[in-house]
């Protein structure tokens, strides 16, 4: 793999065989080790991006980069209509909209103590994984559903599912514009409809966290947090809806893309023009699928109020921001309008952008980076440098290191469930499997992907949270 | 094909077939033998089966028939895996075994037919590992040779 350093954590990959512009990615030394380690397999995903028509220059990929299927997990790529730019169903991935969000309270770790077996038993029972048959206590119909994929969470808040307020505190106002419910089959109405308030398996999980330190003051107030106070943090997507919905566009797209001239190096990379019918119908379907996602998190919120509510942690859970780390968006970079994949980054707009609330608008966007569930999350805030240089994206988490096998095999002869209970982690957790798979040694250090992308200036370290209580699907 | 695809590992034969699992960092695969194109489909399940459960059920009683079609074979193996995952996860139905028929019109337009037997989704029971998304098309090859048919697929979990 050719590439060169361009700054003390910027590498660019130069243009060179069917690679349309140059690639560019951000590492620390240690993340440069990983990547070769992989045999820059992450690296090649990139360069393999960069081939897509009407890529704007670069190709990107986030400090928490690492191997994935088509995109590689932190690729950041936008596509300009004007020029032919393509939209990637597989770029966005299997599980639109997939995102994290973030609660804050006026709770004391210590007020949480005593309770804390409690809320962890209860916070298990009111927010299942959703395998077989789904929630028992919440389900649309097929109308109310399709009003959920238009809309997104507003719905279900006009029905006591949320506050009037949370809505303010979701990206895009928790609504992708141009859903259409009509360009999603019923395999995946079948799908979603049960699943709405599902937490799913994997990587997803619900944390209750303590704010552990403070990086940066005046963010920090903006965003509402302060060191001791409880937070949530709420890890999920858009459930069998998004992964139907995927699997049938990527498949669409691979008869299209040879009508369109479009040549692909990796089959999952299946692309279709922006200003195309395809194109067009897979965006309905994505927004659609999105705002499922989108609601997925608001029902989730409710379940998890209730919750604390039922282990006498009555007090008010707040939304401080909701994010997506899976999508394509229209956005204005460098006065024109793209089409920004990020499959496994975060959107990071930095501060005066009129689509972030008035509140932190002067701070920039939160960006929550979830790390692994034996250590620490971090919240950021969007900067001038994301907008500048990465289409106004951020890392997504940690990034995995070993392969969920390599986990389990790493995880033989240990109960890591007790050995978490040692260090004040309570988990609940549906099996033993995904708890070994995503044992903290797993994943990289998120720290070293924080310094990584602090120190680049597409993120600021705002607050650090520690884990108190892990339910994962 | 980066190096870290070869670490193959876990390997299950069975009457002249194989399944190898593979290691990928964020996801999970397997690579398949089998002297026929039915046997490799079966063993496509049984290695679906493998990676959503610790202990899959191997013996059962109720019935149901897939029917499907696809322009190549990767697209119908991707689609027969993808229909599995969904009467897993979404139908509550495990098919411990299939009677399998492929046909291929022309030689490129194949369709399959099969017969499943299977059990209701016990997740405790069967050691349940974790949810599937979906079958991709990275790195995917289905081809025979001189030893029969084999086929490689990534899933995204």
């Amino acid at each position: 793999m050719n590439f060169e350093r361009i700054g003390q954590y910027k590498y660019r990959i130069p243009r060179e065989g069917k690679m349309e512009v140059d690639a560019a990615f951000y590492a620390s030394e240690r993340i440069l080790e990983d990547l070769g380690a992989e045999d820059y397999a992450s690296l090649q995903q990139l360069a393999n991006v960069a081939t897509l028509p009407g890529i704007v220059e670069p190709a990107l990929t986030m400090p928490d980069v690492h191997w994935g299927y088509g995109f590689p997990i932190g690729g950041v790529a936008a596509f300009d209509p004007q020029r032919g730019g393509v939209v990637s169903p597989g770029g966005v991935g299997f599980d639109v909209n997939c995102g994290v969000r973030l609660l804050t309270s006026e709770i004391g770790r210590g007020e949480l103590e005593g309770r804390k077996s409690g809320l962890a038993d209860a916070l298990y029972e009111a927010v299942p994984s959703g395998m077989g048959k789904g929630r028992k206590d919440f389900r649309l119909s097929r109308k109310e559903l399709s009003e959920v994929l238009v809309e997104g969470p507003a719905p279900l808040v006009e029905r006591g599912y949320g506050d009037p307020e949370d809505l303010g505190r979701i990206e895009s106002g928790g609504r992708l514009a141009g859903a259409d419910p009509g360009a999603v089959s019923e395999r995946a109405y079948e799908r979603g409809i049960p699943q709405l308030g599902t937490l799913g398996s994997g990587n997803h999980f619900l944390e209750v966290q303590y704010v552990d330190e403070i990086y940066d003051e005046e963010a920090a107030r903006a965003f509402g947090l302060s060191v001791g106070r409880i937070t949530v943090l709420i890890h999920s997507g858009s459930r069998g809806l998004g992964h139907q919905v995927c699997q049938e566009y990527v498949e669409r797209f691979l008869e299209a893309a040879p009508r369109y001239g479009i040549e692909l190096v990796d089959r999952q990379l299946a692309a279709a023009p922006i200003e195309s019918p395809e194109g067009d119908e897979y965006l309905k379907a994505m927004a659609s699928a999105a705002n499922f996602a989108f609601a997925n998190r608001q029902l989730i919120t409710h379940f998890t109020r209730r919750a604390f509510a039922s282990a006498g942690l009555g007090q008010s859970l707040a939304v401080l921001y909701d994010l997506a780390h899976n999508n394509a968006k229209f956005e204005e970079h460098d006065g024109r309008r793209v089409l920004v994949h990020r499959k496994g980054a975060t959107r990071a707009f930095g501060p005066e952008e009129e689509e972030l609330p008035a509140e932190f608008r002067f701070v920039g966007q939160p960006v929550l980076v979830p790390g692994d569930m034996g250590r620490y999350s971090f919240v950021l805030a969007g900067t001038e440098g994301a907008m500048r240089e990465t289409f106004g994206s951020s890392a997504h988490g940690a990034g995995r290191k070993m392969s969920r096998r390599q986990a389990k095999k790493a995880a033989r002869g240990r109960n890591l469930v007790r050995e978490m209970e040692e260090r004040g982690i309570l988990v609940r957790a549906a099996g033993r499997a995904t708890v070994d798979e995503e044992m903290s040694e797993a994943y990289k250090d998120a720290a070293d992907v924080i310094a990584t992308t602090h120190g680049a200036g597409i993120g600021r370290k705002v607050a650090r949270l520690r884990p108190l209580i892990v339910v994962k699907g | 094909m980066a190096r870290t695809w070869l670490m193959g590992f876990g390997m299950v034969l069975f009457r002249g077939a194989m399944i190898e699992m593979l290691d990928h960092t964020a996801d999970v695969g397997f690579e398949l033998r089998d002297p026929t194109l039915e046997g490799l489909f079966e063993e496509a399940r049984r290695g679906l089966l493998m990676v959503v459960f610790e202990r899959p059920p191997e013996e059962g009683g109720d019935d149901r028939e897939i029917e499907l079609s696809a322009p190549d074979l990767e697209t119908l193996l991707v689609r027969w895996l993808n229909e599995l995952t969904y009467l897993v996860q979404d139908a509550g139905f495990v098919p411990v075994a299939a009677k399998i028929r492929i046909r291929r019109r022309d030689g490129t337009t194949p369709s399959l037919e099969a017969r499943l037997s299977g059990v209701p989704l016990k997740l405790e029971e069967y050691g349940w590992q974790g949810e599937i998304k979906s079958a991709t098309f990275h790195g995917l090859d289905v081809a025979n040779d001189d030893e029969g048919w084999h086929a490689r697929v990534i899933l995204d979990v």
